[in-house]
């Protein structure tokens, strides 16, 4: 049984979310530009310019929300292209090639003008340079360089020191292309890049990742904890996709001191907290559930997942100059989840820091193997059980999975 | 005298080992070790500049994997989802199957090299009794754009500049270029007696000669023989295939392909024809820059319709009469290429997706071509 409801935050946020996407279909139907961009890509950019925009996973995770994956990635298989590859791309250039785009989740994503994605992986620039060949689409890439040396410890660097974090060869280049995409945009939708709102932005931006770290050593440091990744994620990632705007920093504020006030209240997302859990993987968006079901039975909470975390470590950029600082959020961010020996260290840091008592490790066939983080956090005295979610069916995986992490908590993280 | 064809088979059987020492120079050391051994260096995908590899006098290889071995650990380390190629080589390294390296340089010329890195650099650091060697990283990116040729022209000097630390000594790059340029000459040479009609080598015989296991120099007096031994050459007469999509790091696709009666008279893939340049010159570390920036097309770094005008230039010009794209599972680059690519050819073409490492799924080239057996 749940002990709270729902934050107010998480309510909010998703209003906002309906009409923030009701007004950019009004925009550019008036005639504005519109902007598809992936996550990885420095939105304050077009934040600055007042350039509508919206984010490539937001609009795939929206469509599977609404059970329409399978509708695009048949309109991606018509083509000839493959529909078992990088799904979460495909899915958005799916809705390119759709004969009637209005019949999409909540009136369908308007046809872009221009398309900027970084050329991760071996398939991302493949899909939005094809969608570059649909009429009136540009597609602008990104590079995405990678470090043969890094120091450890980027989430203390980063801040202030992400020069040194980061490195100087893959901080000019993405400046470069940065100062570059402003001239193209500035040359093609006659707007105006102002330095002084570009500050404000960044700052905005660092304001509401403030905010979200304050959130997370909260709940970090409670016990028992005043609530789960069930009620932490919709509240802090939704304002993520609206990054440098005063809105999204309101409710990063708003979310820390609806958490305050649980904690000052002595309210917990499971007062009989027992075991505290990190989850390590992809979000389970189809039963979300599954992370409250261990509380009864074992006081075991989910207090850990990286969507707070990353928010609160990922994207705090300090400097004079602005477009360098952009460019350091963005040079390295995957690499900060991903990419050992950043990501192990991490998840270990962050374990310490929110005295996580076990580990459930989510693999699947993601090139971007996890076993390091797994292996680290095991090094380090964590427990970690791995659960494995590809090709089962949703039903079985949940009451089998279910049942071993059950065995797994009483016999190793209780015992 | 074994033929010239005989001796490049041979030494690409011998491939996944160093090379032996080349004679006609002093070579270079690692670290100070074993005085009279020449530092050995694996490396790992397409965009790694050889070219200072000789000029530092280490002997240099390309690792390559095997279908045949399990890759049990590594796929732990990796993931299941990373491109079997990249596996084999890494649980191949594990299992020391290289022998002694010095030193692994990797590439980033796909993912899965990438992930290659990442994991050597990890293991290394974390679990050293695995007793992996070094792993450098040299970033060469793709983008046709000024900022990244800047980018790649920093990475060079970077690598240079390394190299000559591990060797402790400057690197002879004028000479390297001029022996790699000459090199490259040949087997573009080499490559138009596979273009004859009927083809006077095999696509398995091409590999072979392409990605023989030798020094440069030994390299290079062997495709000179080769050349003047063409007139002896066999002719192969079987229908004409252009191999597009996947790298193959072993002849068992070719093999397999070539065993139902076909000849592969073109690919554009890394350890083929795509391998073979233009000559880098006299430009000094500038001009090998822009030569890896320009390199390709390949799957994994250029655009769906660079790799479709690509195709059909070099369709016309092996005058090949079937298209077969082969993408292996986890590797998913090339199955994105093939409706442009089918579009833009005037002979027939066949997709083979997400084929098992070292093996091609036959039945769908015999259903769609029954003619061609
Ligand atoms: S143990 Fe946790 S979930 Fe169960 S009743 Fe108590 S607070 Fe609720
Ligand atoms: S089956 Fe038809 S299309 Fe295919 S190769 Fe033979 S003749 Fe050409």
């Amino acid at each position: 049984m749940r002990s709270v409801k729902s934050l107010a935050t998480a309510a909010e946020a998703g209003r906002h979310q309906r009409e923030w996407f009701a007004d950019l279909r009004r925009r550019v139907a008036a005639g504005e530009p519109f902007a598809l961009l992936n996550a990885d890509v420095p939105h304050e950019i077009f934040r600055t310019m007042d350039i509508p925009y919206a984010v490539s996973q937001w609009w795939a995770s929206l469509v599977a929300a609404k059970q329409r994956s399978g509708h695009y990635l048949e309109l991606v298989r018509q083509r000839g292209y493959p529909d078992y590859s990088e799904q979460y791309n495909s899915v958005t250039l799916g809705s390119a090639f759709d004969p009637e785009p209005e019949a999409g989740p909540w009136g369908g994503l308007p046809r872009p003008d221009i398309v900027v994605g970084d050329a991760s992986g071996d398939v991302t620039r493949k899909i939005f340079d094809i969608w570059g060949h649909e009429p009136g689409v540009t597609f602008y890439p990104l590079e995405s360089a990678a470090e043969n040396e890094v120091p450890l410890n980027w989430w203390e660097l980063m801040p202030h020191r992400w020069e040194e974090a980061v490195g100087p060869a893959r901080l000019d280049l993405l400046t470069a292309e940065l100062e570059n995409l402003v001239r193209f945009l500035e040359t093609t939708t006659g707007r105006r890049f102002g330095e002084s709102r570009f500050r404000e932005v960044m700052a905005l931006v660092n304001e509401q990742e403030e905010w979200n770290r304050k959130t997370r050593d909260l709940i970090a440091r409670t016990r028992p904890a005043p609530l789960g990744v069930v009620d932490s994620i919709p509240s802090v990632m939704l304002p993520q996709w609206h990054r440098g705007t005063e809105w999204a920093r309101d409710m990063a504020k708003r979310f820390y001191e609806e958490v305050r006030d649980r904690v000052d209240a002595g309210h917990a997302a499971c007062p009989g907290e027992r075991a505290r859990l990190m989850w390590i993987g992809r979000g389970l968006w189809y039963d979300m559930g599954f992370y409250q079901r261990f509380q009864e039975e074992y006081g075991a909470v989910f207090v850990w997942s990286m969507y707070l975390a990353v928010a609160a470590d990922g994207y705090i950029r300090y400097g004079d100059d602005p477009m360098r600082a952009l460019a350091a959020r963005f040079a390295a961010f995957t690499d900060q989840l991903y990419t050992p020996p950043w990501s192990s260290e991490w998840y270990v840091k962050e374990a310490r820091l929110h005295g996580i008592d076990g580990v459930v490790h989510l693999v699947s066939d993601d090139p971007r193997g996890s076993y390091f983080t797994a292996r680290a956090l095991e090094a380090a005295g964590f427990p970690v059980i791995e659960i494995h979610a590809d090709n089962v069916d949703t039903r079985t995986f949940d009451d089998e999975m279910v049942k071993r992490v059950g065995r797994w908590l009483e016999s190793v993280v209780l015992a | 005298m074994a033929t010239a064809l005989a001796a490049l088979e041979e030494a690409y059987a011998r491939r996944g080992a160093p090379p032996a020492a080349s004679k006609d120079r002093t070579d270079g050391r690692i670290d100070g070790r074993a005085g009279d051994r020449t530092p050995v260096v694996g490396y790992v995908g397409a965009d790694v500049p050889v070219e200072l590899l000789t000029a530092a006098g280490v002997r240099a290889f390309r690792l390559t994997g095997d279908p045949e071995s399990g890759s049990a650990l590594a796929d732990r380390y990796l993931g299941g989802g990373v491109d079997p190629m990249a596996r084999s080589v890494l649980a191949r390294l594990l299992a020391g199957s290289f022998g002694d390296l010095d030193r692994v340089v990797v590439s980033h010329d796909c993912e899965a090299s990438l992930r290659l890195f990442y994991a050597l650099r990890e293991l290394r650091r974390v679990e050293p009794a695995t007793g992996l060697p070094e792993a450098y990283l040299v970033d060469i990116l793709h983008l046709p754009h000024r900022t990244t040729a800047q980018y790649n022209r920093r990475r060079i000097g970077e690598f240079a500049a390394r190299l000559e630390a591990w060797t402790g000594r400057p690197l002879d790059l004028a000479g390297a270029v001029a022996a790699h340029d000459e090199r490259r000459r040949l087997l573009a040479a080499v490559a138009e007696l596979r273009r004859a009609v009927p083809a006077r080598l095999t696509g398995r015989q091409f590999l072979a000669v392409v990605n023989a296991a030798l020094p440069v120099d030994q390299h290079i007096a062997l495709l000179e023989r080769l050349l003047a031994e063409a007139g002896q050459l066999e002719e192969h007469a079987g229908r004409r295939v252009f191999l597009s999509g996947s790298d193959h790091d072993t002849p068992h696709v070719y093999e397999a392909v070539e065993s139902e009666g076909y000849v592969i008279v073109g690919e554009d893939h890394s350890f083929g024809d795509l391998s073979l340049k233009e000559p880098i010159g006299a430009g000094g570390l500038d001009a090998l820059a822009e030569h890896y920036h320009h390199s390709g097309p390949t799957a994994h770094r250029a655009t769906a319709s660079e790799r479709a005008a690509h195709a059909a230039t070099a369709v016309r010009h092996c005058r090949a009469e079937l298209f077969v794209a082969y993408c292996r599972i986890g590797d998913e680059a090339p199955a994105w290429d093939f409706p442009a690519q089918r579009a833009a050819l005037d002979i027939p073409a066949v997709l083979l997706e997400r084929q098992e490492y070292g093996r091609a799924d036959l039945t769908a080239l015999r259903k769609e071509h029954p003619c061609a057996v």
